[in-house]
């Protein structure tokens, strides 16, 4: 229990040079994240809660193989969530599918922020638009719906998007802007704007 | 699935399966063989770069019009084609790693392609200055199979007697206005001169172009003798060496 109070104090990064040493630790990164994996999987795969979680149990198995290729030059966050983004991709190979609508709880402060940045907040009552955002982020292609997310849902920078999926900050800042341009002509297409 | 009971079984299985984090060492060894293979890589496409400007500084350029009909002519028949697919595969090679590092993929493509190219470039200028593009293609005549055919193109280019082109190594001189010479083919032919016709006076077991007329089957009366730089390790072939019986 004591044990359990000092992790929980302990940054993501200084966890994972105790999980080194002791393994119980490792339960405290599994606590920290289990939520917010689950919901960034079941986001960009739409994916049933079960799989989400055989899905989740494996990222963490391979976190665990693999913490020692974690270096702190990157946030623990975003290499978690690079592991999670390969997992789902691989899963959509093993399936050769991509789901339809995607489980998308939205805040309303993201819908403010993402209706904002594409300039379709006056153009939309709030409460229907937390709908059709919902649904035109499930039609947009899968490399432009993974980065809405990363950005409005899970709240991410565009240095962190980069280091999950692996790629630069240009083609991240050029894709965000593909991206919101797909989902406004979606938007307006579903609304007849 | 309840928060506790997901953690029981992520801790189980990792201590069901004997899973442990895989050693540093493997993470460092995988590293390292992602930048040692892309810097031999890039050592291995700077070299043939080197060979290419050693090759293309002896493209005749000065004398294209007694040779070609057409400065595209030119570039078609003489572009070394080998050595050029040679770097362009190393090239990919290094710039293949340098994505594949860890913090490779921060860089565009655009970046690492003018890393790739601009290195490749500044290094086999250097190794070029140090004689390194001459002494590999010594090396590849002297020792590779189908070095003429493929490697080098000017040797083809200047095996063509019909065209008025002829290759070869000077054995004897005849006279004053006559030598004999073996083509790469270890064809023996008389050479006769007319004129002037030195660019740099030969000398036995010279290798030369010639510029001139085929006159007969084993006779070419040359107008033009020029000094054969690369293609030079090829007449040191053993099998090219009858010269020596002379």
């Amino acid at each position: 229990m004591i044990e359990n109070i000092e992790f929980e104090q302990k940054t993501d990064e200084e966890l994972v040079e105790i999980i080194l040493e002791n393994q119980s630790a490792f339960s405290q990164l599994v606590n920290r994240y289990r939520e917010k994996l689950l919901r960034y999987i079941r986001r960009i795969s739409g994916v049933s809660l079960e799989e989400s979680e055989d899905m989740l149990q494996n990222i963490f198995i391979k976190a665990y193989l693999n913490l020692n290729d974690f270096d702190n030059g990157l946030k623990f966050s975003s290499w978690i969530y690079r592991i999670a983004h390969n997992e789902v991709i691989d899963n959509y190979r093993k399936r050769q599918a991509r789901p339809q609508l995607l489980d998308i709880d939205i805040k309303d402060s993201q819908i403010k922020e993402l209706a904002g940045s594409t300039d379709l907040l006056e153009e939309l009552a709030r409460q229907e638009l937390k709908q059709e955002i919902r649904i035109a982020i499930s039609k947009i292609n899968y490399k432009y719906q993974e980065i809405i997310i990363l950005k409005y849902i899970e709240e991410k920078d565009y240095q962190e998007i980069s280091d999950i999926i692996k790629k630069p900050l240009g083609t991240v800042a050029s894709r965000m802007n593909k991206a919101k341009a797909e989902l406004k002509k979606v938007l307006r297409t579903s609304r007849k704007i | 699935m309840e928060k506790e009971k997901f953690n029981k079984e992520i801790l189980e299985k990792i201590q069901e399966l004997k899973i442990k984090p895989r050693a540093r060492w493997h993470f460092l060894l995988k590293n390292y063989a992602i930048w040692i293979s892309g810097i031999l890589a890039l050592l291995v496409g700077a070299a043939s770069f080197s060979v290419i400007i050693y090759l293309s500084s002896y493209n005749d350029f000065a004398i294209r019009q007694d040779i070609h009909k057409s400065l595209g002519e030119m570039l078609l028949l003489t572009l070394p084609y080998f050595w050029l697919i040679f770097l362009g595969f190393f090239m990919f090679i290094v710039y293949y790693n340098l994505k594949h590092t860890k913090t490779g993929y921060r860089y565009s493509v655009g970046l690492i392609v003018f890393i790739t190219v601009g290195a490749s470039i500044f290094l086999g200028g250097i190794f070029f200055a140090a004689g390194l593009g001459q002494e590999l293609d010594e090396v590849f005549g002297k020792n590779m199979p189908l070095y003429s055919e493929m490697v080098n193109p000017h040797m083809d280019f200047w095996s063509n007697p019909e065209d008025g082109r002829l290759i070869g190594i000077l054995v004897a001189q005849n006279n004053e206005d006559s030598f004999i010479l073996f083509d790469k083919n270890r064809q023996e032919w008389t050479i006769l001169i007319r004129g002037n016709s030195f660019i740099s006076v030969p000398t036995a077991n010279q290798p030369l172009r010639l510029i001139g007329e085929k006159k007969s089957d084993n006779t070419f009366e040359v107008f033009k003798i020029l000094p054969m730089t690369p293609g030079h390790g090829f007449f040191k072939k053993a099998n090219n060496g009858q010269h020596r019986r002379y």
